[in-house]
């Protein structure tokens, strides 16, 4: 029954994306739209690795730098060494979660407001190093990348060259929301499995859940390393779209806008980073008329969201239809 | 060697300012104000109207950069932290809340004062000099006036009636409370001193590096740095922590002149090996 | 009966302050033993020490022969030595139901990734876990709560709340912090009930507690702290005899104690 309607969810999200979207987009001409809501499945993605930080109880103000990181690795992987952008993309991700684990089993052991800053000062690190390696070519970043190549197998074209294609946005489009729908189909599973449970055990009381039995340092450091890794991944795909990546390309603003889109999701809510996502990036991007004005309604209107709704925006639909789920 | 050590000290006792006012807030609220930086510049552009624009006496502009943050600062906890903290159903929202006020003030001096980096006439001309040592005036007295408030602070959170109280509500809100102590007057109070602290500070050091719109963001995430190091919600980690990061900005700026601009990624890298075997910093209670 | 647990000679410094020095006891298969002491007698740091949320100065705690000192808390929970919290550690925003059942994590077998693809044995696990969730629920009196979001739950349901957590971590020893403080006579006599029957369940109970009459109609055995040392062990009876008992307690009131 349950499974019946999540997959019936799951058809019915996969048409509107890759089917009414484009469709719509099509008829309306407007194929600047693509790129918007690339951006918008990608940040969602990145943001999801915050909100699973969030779900064992840590606020992460570091992803930017795991971004960047990942932007850097496929980056440096497609233009010097000759990979494959599609290879790239998991090797990214998880020479990612390979720093996270590094970093984070000395700074997990940190709580709260604590664990935030050194995670803010991540972010730093990671543009600092980015502008003094040498691999990285310092201010002027990493230029000219080529587009996503073909992939085949036994001669059969599986994705096709982009550079060849007559509308790359579309194929990035695509992509994007192939990753995005898979990525949240993983954290939905994630969540309402018994690792959810364990997750939830490590946010509430993490003595507690020790005390049961769970080895809470291993546990946090697997949540932090999927983190990571969704943030390296969306960073390469961004890296590849941009066709370019630069020490700001990520930078602690775009670290917190992370961590405000979770917020504004609702942090009890898995699908919170979409949402919090979409209105962000749709309303900035709507404000774009007001010119000077922009930062300051876009900033009232945030405010003015914490006071009406401070659980998210999620938790105005729930608490209406079916009440208040766990947190 | 003398110089690295005077100078260490001069942007220690700036630093060591401004992580006051953000401990304090901490301590008294739980609130990591992420606006703290943009209070400064806010301050600093104060001060630059009365005093550089107006020519009114430095003084004055000082005293109304203090009483403008003082103004803003209450005005935030009243009317935004404290009505989300009561509603909110997990603490970090206040997180969200204080970026976004971080947002609109960088909106409001944006529009209020421009892109351009300003600057203002020095308070004091002429350059101390000896033989170790070169000093422009100026920073002596923006250097001492600091230690003067740092120490100030210090006395007054220790003997007033008002510091005794926050320092009550710093240790155990919920004990506080019961003691009598009006937890809502002094949540205002502290919030808007330590936002006050910020303003001063830019209000002071506008008359040295001039201030610009962009800089809010960096200066937070120097005071977060100083927090931790010394330990978030104590005022003795918070002083010690800005000298010490004030010293190693000196040092590191000398000593690692030759290898580029990397000071920072240096002290940056030097602090997450500090904090993993110190979580809570130098003198830190530990948190949660 | 054989020891299930050895305690030797058991020292925590904490700086110049020596919270337990030189502590010697064993607990016997199944039994229910219990360590009273004034205030800040070192009770609740031995506490820590068996459970291993706190590593010992010197001496050691064996668990069937094998050092548990020094491990991880989860480590020794795997063992079979699992503690209960003193008040309202649960985890808050989980149903009742829902706290148990993340309790049992050392009785899975499958692995995360198992549980994350759904495996058949994660499944077995999942339903296994929900069956047994259930009966100790209702071997509590939680049964009819279970849906309750655990930090609505009146007082008294909160401590059996917290057993059952424990329980379900299927342990060798539990052990209970006070588990009668704060208790009306009433309540007392059921905790006293459900802690007989945590026993007749095959689980060794080590408990730490204030309340003397409870202790002295419970317990097997006795072992009394003051200031950090154990100054006194045996059956409840020989306990009331101990002068040296009496001492420690001395300006304490006779009925208070249950002399």
């Amino acid at each position: 029954m349950m499974k019946a309607r999540n997959a019936i969810a799951l058809a019915a999200s996969l048409v509107l994306l890759l089917v009414a979207i484009p469709f719509g987009i099509q008829a309306s001409g407007r194929a600047d739209l693509y790129y918007t809501l690339t951006s918008v499945a990608l940040l969602s993605i990145i943001s999801a690795g915050v909100w699973l930080t969030f779900y064992i109880g840590r606020i992460n103000i570091g992803q930017g730098a795991y971004a960047l990181m990942g932007g850097y690795v496929s980056a440096v992987l497609v233009t010097r060494y000759g990979f494959s952008f599609w290879l790239t993309l998991p090797l990214a991700g998880l020479f990612c979660a390979a720093a996270s684990v590094l970093i984070g089993l000395p700074i997990l052991r940190l709580r709260g407001v604590y664990f935030a800053m050194v995670t803010l000062v991540l972010t730093e690190v990671a543009r600092l190093l980015a502008l003094a390696l040498p691999i990285t070519n310092g201010a002027k970043g990493i230029v000219s990348i080529p587009l996503p190549g073909a992939v085949r197998i036994f001669g059969l074209t599986l994705i096709p060259d982009f550079a060849t294609l007559e509308n790359p946005r579309l194929a990035f489009y695509i992509m994007a929301v192939i990753a995005m729908v898979l990525c949240f189909v993983g954290m939905y599973r994630l969540v309402n499995s018994r690792i959810g449970h364990l997750c939830q055990s490590l946010q509430q009381n993490e003595e507690l859940a020790s005390s049961i039995g769970v080895d809470i340092a291993r546990l946090r450091v697997i949540a932090y390393a999927i983190s990571s890794f969704l943030g390296g991944f969306g960073g390469a795909i961004f890296a590849s779209i941009t066709q370019s990546i630069y020490p700001s390309s990520f930078t602690v603003a775009d670290s917190v806008n992370f961590m405000l889109n979770c917020f504004l999701g609702g942090l009890s809510y898995v699908f919170g980073p979409i949402l919090g996502t979409f209105v962000l990036y749709f309303g900035w991007d709507i404000l774009y008329s007001f010119g000077d004005f922009q930062l300051l309604i876009f900033s009232i209107i945030l405010i003015a969201l914490m006071l009406v709704l401070p659980n998210g925006l999620f938790s105005l639909r729930l608490s209406r239809s079916r009440g208040e789920v766990t947190q | 060697m003398e110089q690295v050590v005077v100078n260490g000290l001069y942007l220690g006792a700036q630093y060591a300012l401004i992580a006051l006012g953000l401990t304090l807030i901490f301590a008294l609220m739980n609130v990591l104000n992420f606006a703290h930086g943009q209070m400064y510049v806010l301050g600093g552009f104060v001060t630059y109207t009365i005093y550089g624009q107006m020519k009114l006496p430095f003084v004055l502009a000082l005293v109304c950069s203090g009483l403008t943050l003082a103004v803003v600062g209450a005005f935030c906890e009243k009317f935004l932290f404290r009505p989300v903290i009561r509603r909110s159903k997990r603490d970090e929202s206040t997180m969200l809340l204080a970026a976004a006020i971080a947002f609109l003030l960088d909106a409001v001096i944006l529009l209020l004062f421009g892109e351009k980096q300003r600057g203002v006439p020095k308070i004091i001309n002429g350059v101390f000099l000896s033989d170790t040592i070169v000093m422009p005036y100026d920073r002596i007295v923006v250097g001492v006036v600091a230690i003067v408030m740092i120490a100030t602070f210090v006395l007054y959170m220790q003997y007033s009636k008002t510091g005794r109280a926050m320092r009550a509500l710093a240790q155990d809100r919920v004990a506080a409370q019961l003691m009598g102590v009006n937890v809502e007057r002094y949540s205002m109070i502290g919030f808007a001193l330590g936002a006050m602290l910020a303003g001063v500070v830019g209000g002071l050091l506008v008359t040295i590096t001039g201030i610009s719109s962009g800089i809010g963001g960096p200066i937070s995430i120097k005071a977060f740095m100083m927090v931790m190091i010394g330990g978030a919600g104590v005022v003795g980690g918070a002083i010690a922590g800005g000298f010490i990061l004030g010293m190693m900005e000196s040092v590191g700026l000398t000593v690692l002149r030759e290898f580029g601009d990397i000071t920072y990624l240096v002290i940056f890298v030097c602090l997450m090996v500090f904090l993993s075997i110190r979580p809570n910093g130098l003198m830190g209670k530990p948190w949660g | 009966m054989s020891d299930i647990l050895a305690v030797s000679s058991l020292t925590k410094r904490y700086g110049g302050l020596v919270a337990v020095k030189d502590v010697s006891f064993s607990v016997r298969e199944k039994e229910i033993l219990s360590v009273i002491g004034p205030n800040g007698a070192g009770k609740s740091t031995l506490f820590k020490l068996i459970s291993s949320f706190v590593t010992p100065t010197s001496g050691e705690v064996r668990f069937r022969g094998e050092r548990i000192s020094g491990l991880a808390p989860h480590q020794a929970a795997r063992k079979g030595v699992v503690r209960t919290f003193q008040e309202t550690t649960i985890f808050k925003a989980m149903t009742v139901r829902d706290n148990v059942i993340a309790a049992h994590h050392l009785r899975s077998r499958a692995s995360l990734a198992g549980f994350f693809f759904g495996t058949r044995l994660a499944r077995q696990d999942e339903e296994e876990f929900g069956r047994s969730a259930d009966e100790i629920l209702t071997f509590l009196g939680l049964s009819a709560m279970r849906s309750e979001i655990a930090s609505n739950l009146p007082h008294g349901h909160l401590r059996a709340l917290g057993i059952a957590i424990g329980l379900a971590t299927n342990p060798a020893v539990i052990l209970l912090d006070e588990p009668f403080a704060g208790m009306n006579h009433e309540e007392t006599q059921r905790a006293v009930e459900i802690v007989r029957g945590v026993r007749e369940r095959g689980v060794t109970v080590l408990l730490v507690e204030h309340d003397m009459p409870a202790v002295m109609t419970i317990s097997d055995r006795i072992v009394v702290l003051n200031f950090g040392q154990k100054i006194a062990e045996g059956t409840p009876q020989e306990i009331k005899d101990n002068p040296a008992v009496i001492e420690a307690y001395l300006g304490v009131e006779d009925e208070s104690i249950g002399l």
